[in-house]
């Protein structure tokens, strides 16, 4: 390869054709399994499948698992509260992206 | 080196018992949290809070901090007194805070040898490199059409003495199209090399998107706020219609309110199936400002038994 041809990296697309497995997931976010199957309970997040073993997350699941282990390791939020952040934090988003809408409603 | 008054960053005063700095500290904390903060500096001032944090916690370099002398002026040039940490034996075990504490010139001299394993760290990574995670932000015209982009990323790297150095890396990275943001690119073996055999992790890129002036993001769909005439909302107009993939023509329909929205089918971020962009209208009202205009309103006042108040007291 010359020196002057940049190459550059093709990624895969972590997107909602992506699986996670729970240890999959888990490796990738940094979050505990321990931590995961709490957050299921909670709701925060729906697997399909029966049973953590046979548990399949959809990649969209990465950014909120990382978004609810940062919050539960620095402010030591609890299973609930971290359910209770992630939907607040959906309804900002959504929020922010059509406040007209929003107000009318 | 610049001194750094840890109680000004926590809004305290210098006698503040452990509770006010938990409590000053957990405050701050939410304010700033990166993940849920839309401050500008939120991951900065998060940083910060978390180093005066992981200083005034623990009594011990507390102590040893409080002993430096409250003299100093925040951004002053600043060296520690000689000998200053003597008799301070920093047993190292730290706190939970787990605030990815910024590796600060001053909280590195002072304090570098007595942190160790208070950074995040992926869990379960015992045989190959861990999986490390960076966020990208890019236009949301990538998103649309795909691109080349060089990102330059910064890791702090542990050497065997145990300081902390940052080391900075560029990779160029394709963009694929269709990317929302919050989604996350990966690119294998690119995360911290393995101890031993083991594969290198993977590297995460968080894809968001920068502040456009014009356009609002929500998933795959775009909106945008599109300035029109009241006679063009009244009448209905053919206008141009900027998106980020180039102009389209669109109508308005005849008799539109300010505030409706259409939608351009198929026009968000690219995808299966693609987003939808929407096109709001504001009419904007033009000034009466010369007699010909100030003699337009007149007229349309005479012209129309237009009362916008009739539901209003109801």
């Amino acid at each position: 390869m010359k020196e002057s041809v940049t190459t550059y990296l093709e990624g895969q697309l972590v997107n909602e054709d992506v699986e996670f497995t729970l240890v999959e997931l888990c490796r990738a976010s940094g979050a505990s399994e321990q931590e995961v199957t709490l957050w299921v309970a909670e709701g925060a997040f729906e697997p399909r499948g029966a049973g953590p073993q046979a548990w399949r997350f959809s990649g969209a699941a990465l950014r909120r698992v990382r978004t609810a282990q940062h919050l539960a390791q620095d402010l030591e939020i609890n299973p609930p509260g971290i359910a209770l952040v992630l939907d607040l934090l959906d309804e900002i988003d959504a929020l922010r992206a059509n406040p007209r809408r929003a107000r009318s409603r | 080196m610049k001194y750094k008054d840890y109680y000004a960053i926590l809004g305290l005063a210098r006698s503040a018992t452990q509770d006010d700095i938990k409590r000053a500290y957990r405050k701050l904390a939410r304010k700033y949290h990166p993940d849920v903060s839309k401050h500008a500096d939120a991951e900065d001032r998060f940083k910060e809070v978390g180093e005066a944090y992981e200083v005034l916690k623990d009594p011990e370099k507390r102590t040893a901090y409080d002993r430096m002398g409250s003299g100093w002026q925040a951004g002053e040039d600043f060296q520690p007194p000689p000998n200053w940490d003597e008799g301070f034996e920093f047993s190292g075990r730290g706190g939970d805070t787990g605030a990815d504490v910024n590796l600060d010139d001053f909280f590195e001299a002072m304090f570098g040898h007595a942190r160790g394993a208070h950074r995040r760290h992926a869990a379960s990574a015992a045989m190959g490199g861990q999986d490390h995670h960076a966020k990208v932000l890019i236009d949301l015209e990538d998103a649309y059409r795909g691109a080349q982009r060089s990102i330059s990323l910064q890791m702090p790297v542990v050497d065997a003495q145990g300081n902390v150095t940052l080391q900075s890396r560029t990779l160029n990275v394709t963009i694929p199209k269709g990317v929302k943001a919050g989604q996350h690119l990966r690119l294998v073996g690119q995360g911290g090399p393995a101890a031993g055999d083991g594969a290198a992790g993977d590297l995460y890129l968080e894809i968001g998107f920068r502040e456009h002036p014009r356009y609002r993001v929500d998933g795959r769909d775009v909106s945008l706020d599109l300035p029109v005439a009241p006679w063009e909302a009244a009448l209905g107009a053919q206008i141009k219609v900027p998106t980020p993939d180039g102009t389209v023509e669109m109508t308005v329909p005849r008799g539109s309110a300010g505030g409706r929205r259409l939608r351009l089918k198929g026009k968000g971020i690219p995808g299966k199936p693609p987003g939808d962009l929407y096109v709001v209208l504001t009419i904007v009202l033009p000034p009466a400002d010369s007699e010909r205009a100030a003699a337009a309103y007149d007229v349309m006042r005479q012209a129309f038994h237009f009362d916008p108040r009739a539901h209003f007291y109801g």
